[in-house]
């Protein structure tokens, strides 16, 4: 009746060490933290061009050391989830977070005093070596798993791209005082930046998101089919638009692209709906909710790089406002509220099979949402939506007050992540 | 919820025992959750082997879950040395939770 174990015994899935995946979380919380201290003393450079100094230094802040470290952190644990195995080697994991810790305040340094010397060329040298550390890691993880998966292939293509990303943008920084590329950095920008966004963090939260959505949702709802198609436009519209970048660099046709992109994000949208209508269980928690939002706003930059496309196409003057908050809609959007809620879905799993593992069987004890703070949470929720709210009609209107009221809100929400954070991580050992 | 076994007087007390280990992610325990398909026990061996099942065969908490059915297992049998054997074939569902399991997942 039953088939044995064999090869797809899940007692082979070996959790990764919760101390290699500690400290990417921790490093990450603090990096919010600073950065939303950036956001607050830095709300004049919004009025200015993109290529701001201390935009560039917030962008790479939010960019590498609170989103890429911690979706780096969740995915060295997820590994074995989404190979069906190990993790190659918690050492080269290790090596990862130092480079990467190391790399980014120095290539942020950079940016800040808009000095592309030493301390940003060994930044980005340091995160390049980071991201191939992770990338052979993990390269080397699927290749001895069984079997063909989706998931992983959705990760190691988003690694594939990230890696690209971070060399063209040390590239970048090489071009200020050599020139590597026949065109001043500035030109390369979009490309860099694109990259990076669609090719790292859309294709990688895809893949993680459409396994832990369902699973934490206790959905019986499953689509491979429908993950594929994602997974072609995405790569599909990406590598359009480097082609376009190079051969015929014309707004209108950046329409193309964009439309594959929107039906993409159209579709992962569909499959979250459908493991939401067909979960098991009826309650959905607050961390969960805040998971579901950020899917939901992925919505606004898209739409909002649609309409940039569409004033590019009736007049080429670029509407810099339309494109910073274009920023800002991603990195404080989208990735900081699925960072925001995913955080207390993983980081408490982490730290109570560290404690609770040996415990298991023994009766009742605390379950993993019983490590922070809901009332923590709450508030944390509450100030994140009004802060993000009123920084964002601050910078389309120019309107100091609201950044500035805005940058205290999410400072305050980034004290409450920390707060919950490090509750989780000091947790020790206590009745139910 | 249906277990087989080849021993109903034991039978019993062991899904007694494998109440006390929940998923920590839903909250509800292996029995009501319908992740238990068999209990075997071998009188000669002194061995009971739990055929189960997940969740989710890319369940993280797999491996927190299934030691603890051994050690739970042991502590109520301790002449016996108990085993899982994992399986995905027959997957689990939906339909394999208690009644109990269903109305507290419905709350």
């Amino acid at each position: 009746m039953f088939i044995s174990p064999g090869n797809t015994s899940a007692a082979s899935i070996k959790t990764t060490s919760h101390k290699v995946v500690i400290p990417f979380y921790l490093y990450a919380s603090f990096t919010f933290l600073a950065a939303t201290i950036l956001l607050f003393t830095s709300g004049s450079a919004f009025f200015n061009h993109y290529f701001h100094p201390h935009l560039l230094a917030l962008t790479h802040l939010m960019a590498l050391g609170w989103g890429t470290m911690i979706i780096l952190g969740a995915s060295h644990q997820l590994v074995p989830v989404l190979t069906e195995g190990k993790l190659y080697s918690e050492k080269l994991a290790y090596a990862s977070f130092i480079l990467a810790a190391t790399g980014i305040p120095l290539l942020v340094y950079g940016f800040y005093v808009f000095d592309m010397g030493e301390p940003a060329k060994w930044g980005g040298r340091l995160v390049v070596l980071a991201i191939l550390s992770y990338l052979i890691n993990l390269g080397v993880s699927i290749s001895k798993s069984k079997g063909e998966n989706i998931h992983a292939l959705f990760v190691f293509t988003a690694a594939l791209w990230l890696f690209l990303t971070a060399f063209l943008g040390l590239a970048l920084v090489y071009n200020f005082t050599l020139p590597v590329l026949p065109k001043d950095s500035l030109h390369y920008l979009p490309l860099h930046a694109h990259a990076g966004i669609i090719g790292w963090f859309l294709l990688l939260v895809i893949g993680i998101a459409s396994r832990l959505i369902p699973m934490f949702l206790i959905s019986k709802y499953a689509n491979v089919r429908l993950l594929w198609w994602i997974y072609y436009l995405i790569n599909a519209a990406l590598i359009c638009y480097v082609l376009v970048f190079y051969f015929y660099n014309q707004a209108a046709v950046l329409f193309i692209p964009g439309t594959a992109l929107f039906a993409a994000i159209a579709l992962f949208i569909y499959y979250c709906y459908k493991a939401l209508r067909q979960r098991i269980r009826k309650q959905v928690d607050e961390q969960m909710k805040i998971s579901l939002l950020s899917v939901l706003m992925i919505l606004l930059p898209v739409v909002s790089v649609l309409v940039i496309i569409a004033l590019l196409v009736m007049e080429p003057e670029e509407k810099t406002s339309l494109v910073i908050s274009y920023g800002f809609l991603i990195f404080f959007g989208w990735i900081t509220a699925l960072i925001l809620g995913m955080t207390f879905k993983t980081l408490p799993f982490i730290v109570w099979n560290k404690i609770y593992h040996q415990r298991s069987g023994t009766g009742r004890i605390l379950n993993p949402k019983d490590l922070f703070s809901p009332v923590i949470f709450k508030a944390m929720s509450i100030t994140y939506i009004s802060g993000f709210a009123l920084f964002v009609p601050g910078i389309l209107i120019a309107q100091k007050m609201l950044l500035n009221s805005g940058a205290i809100l999410l400072i305050i929400t980034a004290i409450l992540y920390n707060w919950n954070v490090i509750k989780i991580i000091n947790h020790k050992l206590s009745p139910a | 919820m249906n277990v087989s076994t080849n021993n109903n007087s034991k039978c019993p007390p062991a899904l007694t025992a494998l109440e006390n280990v929940y998923d920590p992610e839903i909250g509800l325990n292996v029995v009501d959750l319908g992740l238990i398909y068999a209990l075997d026990f071998n009188e000669e061996e002194h061995r009971i082997t739990c055929t189960m099942t997940l969740t989710t065969q890319f369940c993280p908490m797999g491996e927190s879950i299934t030691d603890g059915v051994k050690q739970s297992l042991q502590s109520a049998f301790p002449d016996y040395s108990a085993e899982v054997n994992l399986t995905f074939d027959p997957a689990w569902s939906y339909e394999r939770i208690s009644e109990a399991g269903r109305d507290y997942l419905n709350r």
